[in-house]
């Protein structure tokens, strides 16, 4: 009975943490850092092909279509990177818009394939004040 | 006006639950019956409350009254009639309100329903924590969360208007009651474990009683997420309808754990086994529910759903730990008690694949939950902002997802106890060729992926089954009273709703499963550049840009792109994607437009609208048998009401008699393992 016990408890733990080996490793394979352009710009050397997401605002005057890619700079006032983003960047992307790139540093460029675009969660419809009326 | 009786509505249901939850404990410490009926009747006070509060904010909604701060934010004169009651789960103070409101309708219920046992000592534990629980939800409306708040100031002459994603689609309307209607639904099932674990009952007796709100829970959140995804693709103009965005996961969670505690709570009626497992999966779905509610409404995360920001979760979080702590120490003061009399004879019968069952489900839902929390943990004790990547859930899941499909379609053809060779090949033989042949044809008619292949297999393996049951069981019927097949079919079906409602219930899963198997494998989308009268192509269809039309209303925006949809040369018709910009948000909504079909859905959006040149940026997708998420969606539905449904049997006393005196004839179930098949 003891030993039997023993074998059937030895064996779940055995699965148990191959489960969570597993588990672990899918997660730290699938991490995507959420970095500034000043971290990105620091990490750099240490990220090399790593994808992770990179906020900013994008330069006005910067910004370049090239046939299916588009070229632009994004600052967060301390430093600026060159981005190319392959593919077609939202409605909303244009000069000074608040953004965040995926993707990894290609050489002396962030290689983006996905943009968006930050917002905040209040949505406030023209034309109207908020708290104290107007009228 | 409204303010107050809406205030004095949410006083009124908090006194009540705590007067409630007083004289209950006064009651079982004194062994009153009367008493403990006195608490009992508080439920309906509360109920009373709720419904006050919440009659006066949809009245101020639908009155106009913008002296309250909650009307200003989420509704506006120009808000259609539909989105202007479902402002009331609009936002975090409402949506409060409404579990309030539903939990309240809950336990009134539950009160109604145990009104002859009200000295019954489980009963009043039970109605106590649920009391409990609705003395903290009316506490967040009365602190932190109070929606009868009103502006300061002179009173605005119109509001704010719905978040413009909330105002776009009817299904926002019932999407959040649904879910709310699931989740909540659990605080009964949990009310009455703890008071199974409180008076030492911890047999079946709070499994039975609380078998059908289970069941309802269950299938509200199913309905809910179901009709969640089905708005996420409609409405947000990604092509996809699940992104293991956090708080589509903070419902799903749940649904996890409450799908393995239907299977589970089959092994412990039946044997008498599991009965911590039991007791921890209710325990963990409750805490879940709540955590949940902290993930979707303390804006901890960011998210499609994240509309508000407050400090209401301190509170959750408190209230979450002081729920698991109770529960978890219950058990194990309890735990002589819990020691299970029976044990698995052999890893191949009912029991053993259950466990199996249950199982997968818990890893489910433990890597779906680290991978929602992992963000937050991060954040949180070193600062670092990260995201857990789509691949990392999808990479995760989809082999559990195919394992679990494995025991769905053999769970039902094993015999309890153990099973014999013989039994087995009777029972298995048909269905395990039918998913091997079926497996074999996907892959020879060129499927790719092996977890396709896998998927269709098994789920024909799965159905195969099913339809075996059916059959032998109404081969059965007709040979004990003839009669056509449909009346057999009835006949065989009430004779035991469980098994085959629960069969039915597999049924839609196997349709789901399949149609999430191709629609996540087979799906093909681009995006085109594209001038007015320019076409593009994909997958056999042919897409025409023939001009925008604009619409300006003031409040918003809209770019609507027709588009002439053609395949093989014959016109489907012109669709017409939108994009409508705020312009004082930098949000833009799109509206995809999609041409449902049988075998696959043309899904059409506007990336962007009419650059200098005139050309749209056009997104095409086209996914195989996606509507058959929603249909296997409703299957479920239907399988549960067939199990839930209250029959001529049901009442207070037929649910004791069914579990105690088997029907007859014996249902099909026991009649399979002994009748030569």
């Amino acid at each position: 009975m003891r030993p039997r016990r023993l074998r059937y408890i030895v064996a779940g733990g055995i699965c148990l943490a191959a489960v969570l080996l597993l588990v672990v490793g899918g997660l730290s394979r699938n991490i995507v850092y959420f970095r500034t352009v000043s971290e990105a710009v620091n990490s750099k050397a240490k990220d090399g092909t790593a994808r992770f997401r990179m906020a900013g605002a994008v330069v006005p005057g910067t910004v370049e279509r090239r046939g299916d890619t588009v070229a632009f700079k994004v600052t967060d006032g301390n430093e600026t990177a060159e981005v190319v983003h392959h593919g077609d960047p939202p409605e909303l992307f244009k000069d000074g818009a608040p953004v965040v790139c995926e993707g990894h540093w290609q050489g002396a460029t962030f290689a983006s394939d996905r943009i968006m675009i930050k917002h905040g969660s209040e949505y406030r419809p023209p034309k109207v004040d908020t708290g104290a009326g107007t009228k | 006006m409204r303010a107050a009786l809406g205030s004095s509505g949410l006083v009124m249901g908090a006194f009540a639950a705590v007067l409630g939850v007083l004289t209950t404990a006064l009651g079982l410490a004194r062994r009153d019956r009367r008493i403990m009926n006195t608490g009992r009747q508080f439920t309906y006070v509360v109920l009373a409350g709720a419904l006050i509060a919440a009659g006066a904010m949809e009245w101020a909604l639908l009155s106009h009254d913008f002296s309250l701060a909650y009307v200003v934010k989420n509704h506006a004169r120009a808000t259609p009639l539909l989105y202007t009651v479902a402002a009331l789960w609009g936002a975090l103070e409402g949506s409060i309100l409404l579990w309030a409101l539903v939990l309240a309708g809950y336990l009134a219920f539950t009160a109604r329903k145990f009104r002859s046992r009200a000295g019954d000592p489980l009963v009043a534990w039970a109605l106590l924590v649920g009391l409990v629980v609705a003395t903290f939800f009316f506490a967040l409306m009365l602190g932190p969360a109070n929606p009868f708040k009103v502006v300061s100031g002179v009173v605005p002459q119109d509001g704010l208007g719905p978040n413009p994603l909330l105002q776009n689609h009817p299904l926002m309307a019932i999407h959040p009651p649904m879910l709310y209607l699931g989740y909540v639904g659990f605080t009964i099932p949990f009310c009455f474990a703890v008071a199974a674990l409180v008076t030492g009952r911890v047999g079946e007796g709070w499994l039975l009683e609380t078998r059908r709100a289970t069941l309802v829970a269950w299938a509200f959140l199913t309905a809910g997420i179901v009709l969640g995804a089905w708005w996420s693709y409609e409405v947000l103009g990604w092509g996809g309808y699940w992104a293991w965005d956090p708080v589509e996961n903070a419902s799903f969670i749940p649904w996890l754990t409450a799908t393995a505690f239907l299977h589970s709570v089959v092994v412990q009626e039946r044997r008498g086994m599991l009965r911590v497992w039991n007791l921890s999966l209710i325990l963990a779905t409750f805490c879940l529910t709540i955590l949940g509610t902290f993930l979707t409404r303390s804006g901890v995360v960011n998210s499609v759903h994240a509309f508000t920001e407050s400090d209401i979760g301190a509170w959750l979080l408190v209230f979450l730990g002081a729920a698991a702590v109770t529960g978890l120490g219950l058990i194990a003061w309890r735990g002589d008690r819990l020691r299970t009399p029976g044990r698995i004879d052999s890893p191949i019968s009912r029991e053993g694949a259950f466990l199996a069952n249950n199982l997968l489900f818990a890893g489910f839902a433990f890597v779906v939950l680290l991978g929602t929390v992992f963000p937050l943990l991060a954040e949180a004790l070193r600062g670092q902002q990260l995201s857990v990547g789509e691949p990392y859930f999808d990479r995760m899941t989809v082999p559990i997802g195919i394992a679990l499909l494995f025991f769905m379609a053999v769970a039902p053809a094993l015999p309890w106890r153990a099973a014999s060779g013989d039994v087995l090949r009777r029972r298995l033989a048909g269905p395990a060729w039918a998913g091997a042949l079926t497996m074999a044809g996907v892959a020879a008619a060129g499927a790719r992926g092996v977890a396709q292949v896998a998927a269709f297999g098994l789920a024909a393996f799965a159905l195969a089954g099913i339809v075996r049951v059916f059959a032998v069981g109404l081969a059965a019927r007709r040979r004990a009273d003839g009669g056509g097949w449909f009346h057999a079919l009835a006949a065989t079906v009430a004779g035991n709703r469980r098994l085959y409602g629960g069969l039915v219930v597999h049924a839609g899963v196997v349709v789901v499963a399949v149609a999430l198997a191709a629609s996540m494998g087979y799906t093909t989308k681009r995006e085109a550049h594209l001038a007015t009268g320019e076409r593009t192509a994909l997958a056999g269809y042919h897409f025409t840009y023939l001009g925008a039309v604009d619409h300006d209303t003031g409040q918003k925006r809209t770019v609507k792109a027709r588009i002439l949809v053609e395949r093989g040369g014959r016109r489907l018709g012109v669709y017409a994607p939108a994009l409508s910009i705020f312009p004082n948000s930098a949000q833009a909504i799109g509206t995809p437009s999609v041409r449902t079909g049988p075998l696959r859905d043309v899904y059409l959006t506007l990336v962007s609208s009419p650059d200098e040149t005139g050309r749209i940026t056009l997104g095409v997708q086209v996914g195989p048998l996606v509507v058959w998420l929603w249909i296997g969606g409703g299957i479920m539905l239907l399988g549960t009401a067939v199990a839930a449904w209250p029959g001529r049997r049901a009442g207070r006393r037929a649910q004791r008699v069914e579990v105690s005196t088997r029907p007859s004839p014996p249902p099909a179930e026991e009649r399979l393992e002994e009748a030569p098949v």
